[in-house]
This record gives structure tokens, sequence and C-alpha cells, in this order.
């Protein structure tokens, strides 16, 4: 059991580390997001007052547009130099595979979350100092529910003809749970949450979570094999 | 009856709809079945040539 | 024979149960003569729902069995599904203008539920007809639509905790015709169309299935056809060395 964990922890950490080796790609996504919270400022502004009221939802959004480049950079690279086919020969299990994988994706999409906070709490004049632990928690269980449902379809599209749209697609009603749930908990997290819901949603989330890894550590299998 | 638009609306686009897929799909079905018929004939044909060579 | 019974069966049953929702039961009392569109509209969401339910368990059979006759299933009624929830939306926004005001609401939880159901269905059927490899494609979408199942009550419950802090006036709920304490006209009603509906469903189904099995078929044969052409065009190539010892 612990060598499996062992060994999808080297598979993240490989991941993880061609991602920050890899030709600024992931900085690319950071400055991407950022982008999108800035043109959301231009395209709802510039009462900052509506910003601010928008800013859990806008946020979220950053965050999943730019969660899908990440997720899909993260096969992407290792099916064009047929890595991923070398992989799936390896007598490794391929829910530890996925594990991996997701593990990557999490701690990236995570990284992402984290970034763009103080960016929101710039553009949109917001203080996020008294709400820092709920909010990364919140990141924390949303980061890893995308990954996990991202890692899984970024599986399932990887060689597909026009997989550019075909992830997003397939994807993004699958993790509307988790936008709403995040959304809600970000809101009520930068309120002070008057109505003690904070709770609940971080308890979808992490439900979200648990359900979709096990999901996609139990398909991930059928992916690989042809 | 009040409202009558939006009651055929509903009713029309949903009954009218099956009845649509439903031809469509008896006509899907024929040229279907007449395709693989075709194509069956042309594979015992194929075969026939290859046991000649 | 005995499915032209079921077709023909089905076109009776749905005309006597429409003619019954339209001009014989009376109106409701709250909702007037919209109600009367929750006879069609929920018949529809139940089917779609159905639907993926047999698309999700065909899905499972085939990585089990590896029967592509099981795919072949699951795709039929992927594609009659999305029909049917698409009609269910449809019904559903005709309601809602005159009885909400707004043909749309975001805190009802089975309408949001119902088009997110859409956006999977047609997923799935995009994903399907981008892959060519028929036993690749079924593997690969039985797996998609079995995650997609595992999500819809997971968003349903996330929907309704959604509208349940966020206390929108919902003036009147679509599934009032289901209320136990309804007259018993209208659930008279809405059982015969419902079972109307579904024998038009399990003729779409037969019918459905039976054009998926043709073009497996017609699939398959092309490609052993494409094989052997390549074979025959390909001349026979000596061996160099066969050639050099006898000579």
């Amino acid at each position: 059991m612990s060598d499996e964990l062992r060994l999808a922890w080297a598979i993240a950490r490989k991941d993880a580390l061609c991602e920050l080796r890899g030709r600024q790609a992931a900085g690319s996504t950071l400055f991407f997001a950022a982008l999108v919270l800035l043109l959301f400022g231009f395209a709802l502004g510039p009462d900052t007052r509506r910003l601010a009221e928008a800013a859990p939802g806008l946020l979220w959004l950053a965050v999943v547009f730019g969660g899908l480049l990440t997720v899909a950079r993260l096969h992407q690279l290792e099916a064009e130099d047929g890595a991923l086919d070398e992989l799936a020969r390896y007598p490794v299990e391929r829910r530890t595979i996925y594990l991996g994988k997701a593990l990557a994706g999490g701690m990236a999409v995570i990284v992402l979350g984290a970034v763009l906070l103080p960016v929101v709490g710039v553009l949109y004049g917001i203080d996020l100092a008294p709400a820092a632990l709920p909010l990364a928690l919140t990141v924390l269980l949303g980061g890893i529910g995308f990954a996990a449902v991202g890692t899984f379809y970024a599986a399932v599209t990887v060689r597909m003809r026009a997989r550019e749209v075909m992830l997003p697609l397939l994807m993004l009603p699958v993790i509307a749970p988790l936008l709403l749930g995040a959304v809600e908990a970000t809101a009520a997290a930068l309120s002070g949450d008057p109505f003690g819901e904070l709770g609940a949603w971080l308890q979808l989330l992490a439900g979200f979570d648990v359900v979709m890894l096990l999901a996609g550590a139990a398909g991930y299998g059928y992916l690989l094999e042809e | 009856m009040e409202n009558a638009g939006f009651v055929i609306a509903a009713y029309g686009v949903i009954l009218g709809g099956t009845a649509l897929y439903a031809a469509v799909l008896l006509r899907r079905l024929s040229a279907a079945c007449k395709a693989l018929l075709h194509t069956r004939r042309g594979a015992e044909g194929t075969a026939r040539r290859d046991e000649d060579t | 024979m005995k499915t032209r019974i079921l077709g023909l069966a089905a076109v009776v049953a749905l005309a006597a149960a429409s003619v019954n929702a339209l001009f014989m039961v009376p109106a409701d009392l709250n909702q007037g003569d919209a109600q009367r569109i929750m006879y069609v509209h929920v018949p529809s969401a139940w089917l779609g729902y159905l639907s993926f339910g047999v698309t999700a368990l065909g899905g499972l059979a085939y990585l089990w069995k590896h029967d592509l006759r099981l795919d072949a299933l699951a795709h039929a009624a992927a594609e009659i599904g999305v029909m049917f929830t698409a009609f269910a939306i449809w019904g559903g926004m005709m309601w809602g203008q005159p009885v909400w005001g707004v043909m749309w609401q975001w805190e009802d939880p089975r309408l949001t539920t119902t088009a997110l159901l859409l956006a999977l269905y047609v997923g799935y059927l995009l994903f399907r007809r981008l892959t060519d490899d028929p036993r690749r494609r079924a593997s690969r979408a039985a797996v998609v639509g079995l995650v997609a199942a595992v999500d819809i009550p997971i968003v349903h419950f996330s929907v309704e905790w959604w509208r349940g802090l966020h206390q929108g006036p919902t003036i009147g709920s679509p599934e009032r015709v289901l209320d136990p304490a309804a007259p018993m006209q209208f659930v008279i009603a809405l059982l015969t169309m419902l079972a109307a509906f579904t024998l038009a469903w399990a003729w779409l189904m037969v019918r459905r299935y039976q054009l998926a099995r043709i073009e497996l078929e017609t699939e398959e044969r092309a490609r052993l056809g494409r094989i052997s052409a390549a074979r025959r065009a390909a001349p026979a190539t000596p061996a160099p060395r066969a050639e050099e010892g006898v000579g």
C-alpha cells in the first residue's frame, strides 16, 4: 500500500519537475489566468462594488480556465513523446498513475488559486486577510477536485481530434457542483460567514473530491489500455 | 384555453419532435439495411474472385 | 412484427393520453391551463433520465463482457435520451414563462440538473463521434458515461442546497402535479401519459438499437474490406537470399 503511495508521489514529482522546467508553460498559464481576471474587470467594472460581489465567481472561473490548460498540458507532453504508452507498459496499477498525475495537477491548480487570490484582492478591492484560513481550505479542496476530474478527462481526450474543445466540453458539466461549492464557500468566507454555511460548502467540496478521486482511479485504467 | 400558445408549443414540439425522429429513424434503418446487404453481396463476390485466383 | 404492434400501441396510447390531458382533465386552480404542460414535461424528463441509466449500465456491462452489442445499446439510449432531455427543458421553459414569468429559474434543481444532463449527453455523443476504433470507443465511452452518471446526483444535491440557502421565491414547483394531495384526475392523466411515453420509448429503443447493430456490422465489414484490399494490392516480394541461393 505504501509502495503505491510512494510510486504515486514519484509520478507526481516527475510531473511537477516537468512543469517547473517546461519552457515557462506553467508561468504563461498563471499569467493567462491573471489576464482573465483583468478582463473581467473591463467587462463588469468600473463599479468596484459589483466586482467585489462577483469576485468569488470570477476567481473560480479564472481558476477553471487556467486549470483546463494545466491538466491538458500534463498529459500532452507525454503523449507527444510516446511516454504515456511507456508509462502504461510499466507493471504499475493504473490507479497509481492516476493518483500521481492528479496529485501533480492538484498542486498546480492550488498554486494557481493561491496566486490569483491576491490578484483578486487588489483588482476588485477586497480585504482577504480576515478570511485567510477558510480561503486556503477552499482553494485546497477546490484544486484537488478540479485535478481529480481534469486528470481523468485529460487522459480521455489526449489523442482525440478536436481535443482542445473536447476537454472543456466533457469536463465543465461534471465540475458544476465543484464550482458551485467553491464559489459559495469563498463568498461565505469573504463575507464573514453570516449564515454559518461555510462548513456545509466545504463538506460538499470534500465529498465531491472523494467521489471523483475514486471514480477517476477506477476508470483511468480503461483509458490507457487499447 | 388560456396560455394556449405555450401549451401548443410544448405539446407540438415534444410530440411532433418524437414523431419526426421516429420517421427519420425508420428511413435511416432502411438505408442502413440496404447498404449492409450491398456490402454483404460485395464481400461474397470478392470471396469468389479470391477462390478463382 | 412484435415491434410494429408496440409502435401502434404507443401511437394510440399517446393520442388518447394527450386528448385526455389537453381537453378532458380540468385546469389547475393556481397554474391554469399551463399546468397541462406538465403532462408532457414530466414524462420527457423521466425518459431522459431512464435513457441515461441505460447508457451508463450498458457501458458498465460492456466493460465487464466486452460485447460490442452492449455498446450499441448504450449508444442508442444516448441518442434517444438527449432528445427527451431537450424536450424536458423545452417543456420546462414553456411552463415557466406563464407560471413563473420567466423561462428559466436558477434555483429549480430539476431544471438545472436536467440542463447539465443535456450537456453531459452532448459531450458523450460528440466523444463517440470523434473516436474511430470501435473497441476503444466503446470502452472509453463507457467510462465517460459512468463518470457522468456519478456526477448527476451530486449536481442535483448541490443545487438543492444552493436553493435552500438563498431562500428564493419559488412560486409553485413544476412537480406539484406529483403532489400526493393532487386530485385523482391529475394523477391518472400523468400516469397514462407516462405509460404512453414509455411505450414510445421502448419502440424507439428497439429501432435505434437495430440501426446501431447494422451500423456496427457495416463498419466491421468495411474495416475488413480495407484490410483484405490492402493485402491483395501489395505484390509478393521474393526473399533475396533464396534467389541468390538458387542462382
